[in-house]
């Protein structure tokens, strides 16, 4: 068996839900099945837009991002949902949690998928049959369909569960190259956007196999370091490892909403500013830590966009105090034209756990005056471990994360 | 005007004025260094307009003859330039020469410098301080007030006070506290200064000026006098007029801030405690507050750890003279203990705690004219 896993390589899966809010949805309520769904953010306002859709509505041409009306024009039978966070982060909970039973080297990058190590999974079979009980149990246990890619690293193995949806099992090894991945137009390659992709059309590099054939010092010149990044991956290079911890990296935490209308009414304003702070205050607690800098996005009538950030001489977590601190960035730089966004974003982050306080001499009263408290409780987490106490945190559970791009939950299948 | 001096004595005082000379002033002019000669001798001026410094170099003393030739009149000298202009030049003895077109001519050896000068009327007049408010101190008791609380300043503006010393005269005792609101450094001296009819309470004199006059004043036993107005303090020896403006607004009262019960004892070395902690520091500095750990053990001994997850981590055990009370456990910047150890230089000193969350009290054993104050950090 241990053929399939070579000596001195490793053997990475790439797990890909597919379609996975309307999957999620469709398995839930059976009678979706086989229809053509799309989820979008609020349907009745203007914003509506496409967040994702099932493959029976994407067959009718109805795409992500697509705004709602176009949509229901491609596909008049569609069924337009709101999206159920709290649902989503349960199926991808669960389905995490079964990927960190074949082994513990899993590191999501989204609420849908994943890379896996299974380099030391000999034991459990060759890496074929692994990725089959892995779909097999999603589908069954979960009701969602995956693709898993299997290749000799991160980015080959993001390309193969790419190669065959939904369902598919790919296998993508370095002797396949020149038939599998290079003959591909060079903007299918991940980490190839449509502004690189262009940049790369001038240089009349049209498929993969013309980046691996490209000077490298004219890829550096034009995409800088990253140009040679891509045409190593491109030649099946990629050194990055499945790093389980890579989902701690973030550096900062905001949340950004658009108005209804635009607006320059203060208390329309005041109370968006109010509901985005106890959002980035429920997000910073969840992951457990502190910021020191906070930053306001407005966006204006126009689409003008300016950010504005302050360096803060206290640590923040709680609403009250990032509120307080946005609002006054917003009094300080707004000139008064019509806002249609606004986003607060804490950043400079700090584990609670890393951070230490200075007291004050002229207030250290107040928190002294809690001494006794503290004391006793690190007298009974010496005694029964540090789980004893978790704070009281009310909010935590009611407070869906609104964005796919929030990753602050994805360790959750570790609890 | 025109003299020769002595060079060693001309760097000297240009040494002293060039402490209050700053490149960033709102006046022009006080980017320069005022000369005057007179027949007494040969002053020398500079000043940010926070901080003026006049250094007197006596034509003759004890003797010796610093200048001579002198005929009076005065200039304002590029400060950027005159003082490593007169640092090179080749003999002991230099020739300076300013005209009535402000232009100077500084002479050593076969070196000739001619300079671009001001008019010294241009220069602002330094007030004059009219007051019976003055003491007197040996340069060396200044200098260790200075000394033992100077470095406790705030050096951040978000509470301008906090960036001065406070001086204040009370109950037989001159006391000079400094915080800033994390330490707290005070000493006290009891000085005998009844016959001198003098009295102030909010004297706040900047950190920088007392760090700059402590540079100045040379270790010795002759004596410097004080003297305080509404908004200014001069001080000033046989040869040196240090001139400073104080800070505006009321010092915080702090003697009601310093606990004066305590509920841990501990004597211990002073150079040993200072290279314990110094040592634990060292995997500290990464960390934002530089935290180091103390715990009380059994039979008199100290842990003293510091832990950085990403660089490693250190325990040390000390042994103490003694430790009294209840068992203690307390993190604390380490700066802050370094930097209140290396002041003291009796031998032991006698920590005091009431609490891993109130300040603690570091003082010289059986001497309690010194005080410093440490808040400790929370960890959560």
């Amino acid at each position: 068996m241990s053929k399939w896993y070579p000596k001195n390589g490793k053997v990475i899966f790439h797990v890909d839900m597919n379609s996975f809010y309307a999957s999620v949805e469709a398995a839930h309520n059976p009678a979706l099945k086989g229809k053509p769904l799309a989820i979008a953010g609020n349907p009745e306002e203007r914003r509506g837009i496409v967040v994702t859709s099932s493959y029976e509505a994407r067959a009718k041409g109805v795409k992500t991002t697509m705004p709602l009306w176009e949509a229901k024009r491609l596909c008049p039978e569609l069924i337009v949902m709101r999206p159920n966070f709290e649902r989503y982060r349960n199926a991808s909970s669960e389905m995490f949690k079964m990927l960190a039973e074949i082994t513990p080297y899993v590191q999501p990058v989204s609420i849908d998928e994943g890379y896996m190590d299974i380099s030391s999974c000999e034991s459990l079979g060759s890496p074929l049959e692994i990725a089959k009980t892995i779909q097999s149990r999603i589908a069954t246990e979960l009701g969602i369909p995956c693709s898993i890619g299997i290749a000799p690293n991160k980015f080959l193995a993001k390309m193969a569960s790419d190669m065959k949806k939904p369902m598919g099992i790919t296998v993508l090894r370095l002797r396949d190259l020149s038939d599998k991945l290079w003959p591909l137009p060079v903007e299918e390659m991940y980490g190839i956007g449509s502004k690189t992709a262009e940049k790369l059309y001038k240089l009349d590099i049209k498929t993969i196999k013309d980046l691996v054939e490209a000077d490298v010092y004219v890829l550096k010149r034009v995409l800088g370091i990253n140009g040679e990044r891509l045409q190593n991956r491109a030649k099946g290079i990629d050194p990055s490892i499945v790093d389980p911890d890579a989902i701690y990296d973030f550096k900062s935490i905001g949340n950004s909403e658009t108005l209804p209308e635009d607006t320059v009414n203060d208390q329309e304003i005041s109370q968006l500013l109010r509901k985005l702070a106890r959002k980035v205050s429920a997000r910073l607690k969840r992951k457990k830590v502190v910021g020191q800098h906070i930053q306001l996005t407005i966006r204006f009538h126009d689409r003008k966009t300016i950010t504005r950030s302050k360096k803060l001489v206290e640590l923040i977590e709680e609403e009250t105090t990032i509120f307080k601190y946005a609002l006054s960035l917003l009094d300080e730089h707004w000139n008064g034209k019509p806002i249609r966004l606004l986003g607060i974003t804490v950043q400079d982050l700090h584990d609670k756990q890393e951070i230490v306080q200075q007291l004050d001499l002229f207030t250290y009263e107040k928190e002294a005056s809690k001494e006794k408290l503290y004391q006793a409780m690190e007298k009974l987490t010496e005694k029964y471990g540090t789980d004893t106490f978790t704070k009281m945190n009310n909010s935590e559970d009611k407070t869906q994360p609104s964005t796919s791009f929030q990753k602050d939950y994805l360790d959750d299948y570790k609890k | 005007m025109r003299f020769i001096i002595q060079r060693d004595q001309l760097i000297d005082s240009i040494q002293h004025v060039m402490k209050a000379i700053s490149s960033r002033v709102t006046i022009p002019i006080l980017t320069g260094i005022k000369i005057e000669a007179s027949a007494e001798g040969i002053k020398l001026t500079g000043s940010d307009s926070d901080i003026s410094i006049e250094s007197f170099i006596p034509k003759e003393e004890d003797g010796i003859i610093n200048a001579e030739e002198i005929t009076e009149g005065s200039i304002v000298v590029q400060a950027k330039y005159f003082p490593d202009i007169i640092r090179k030049l080749p003999l002991k003895a230099v020739e300076i020469v300013a005209d009535e077109n402000y232009q100077v001519t500084i002479k050593s050896g076969g070196a000739e410098f001619h300079l671009n000068g001001q008019d010294a009327t241009e220069y602002p007049q330094l007030p004059v301080l009219h007051t019976d408010n003055s003491f007197t101190l040996k340069n060396e008791v200044l200098k260790d007030l200075i000394k033992q609380t100077v470095f406790a300043v705030s050096t951040v503006e978000t509470r301008p006070i906090l960036t001065g010393v406070n001086m204040k005269l009370e109950e037989g005792f001159l006391n000079f506290v400094a915080t800033d609101s994390h330490r707290l450094a005070s000493r006290k001296l009891p000085v005998d200064l009844e016959t001198e009819q003098i009295d102030f309470k909010n004297v706040v004199i900047p950190g920088k000026s007392l760090s700059e006059l402590n540079k100045i004043i040379e270790d010795n036993e002759d004596t410097i006098t004080i003297s305080v107005t509404e908004n200014q303090i001069l001080f000033q020896t046989k040869h040196l007029y240090f001139l400073s403006r104080l800070l505006d607004g009321n010092y915080p009262e702090t003697s009601r801030l310093i606990p004066d019960q305590s509920k841990t004892v501990i004597y211990a070395k002073t150079k040993e405690l200072l290279q314990a902690i110094d040592r634990a520091s060292l995997l500290a500095k990464e960390n934002r507050n530089n935290v180091v750990k103390l715990q009380t053990k059994e039979n008199d001994q100290l842990e003293i750890t510091s832990n950085t997850p990403e660089v490693g981590e250190v325990v040390e055990d000390l042994s103490t003279d003694s430790i009294d009370g209840e068992e203690l456990k307390i993190s604390f910047s380490a700066k802050y203990v370094i930097d209140a150890l290396k002041i003291i230089e009796e031998e032991k000193v006698k920590i005091e705690f009431t609490g891993a969350m109130r300040p603690f009290i570091i003082r010289p054993m059986d001497n309690e004219h010194i005080l410093q104050l440490i808040l400790p950090v929370r960890t959560y």
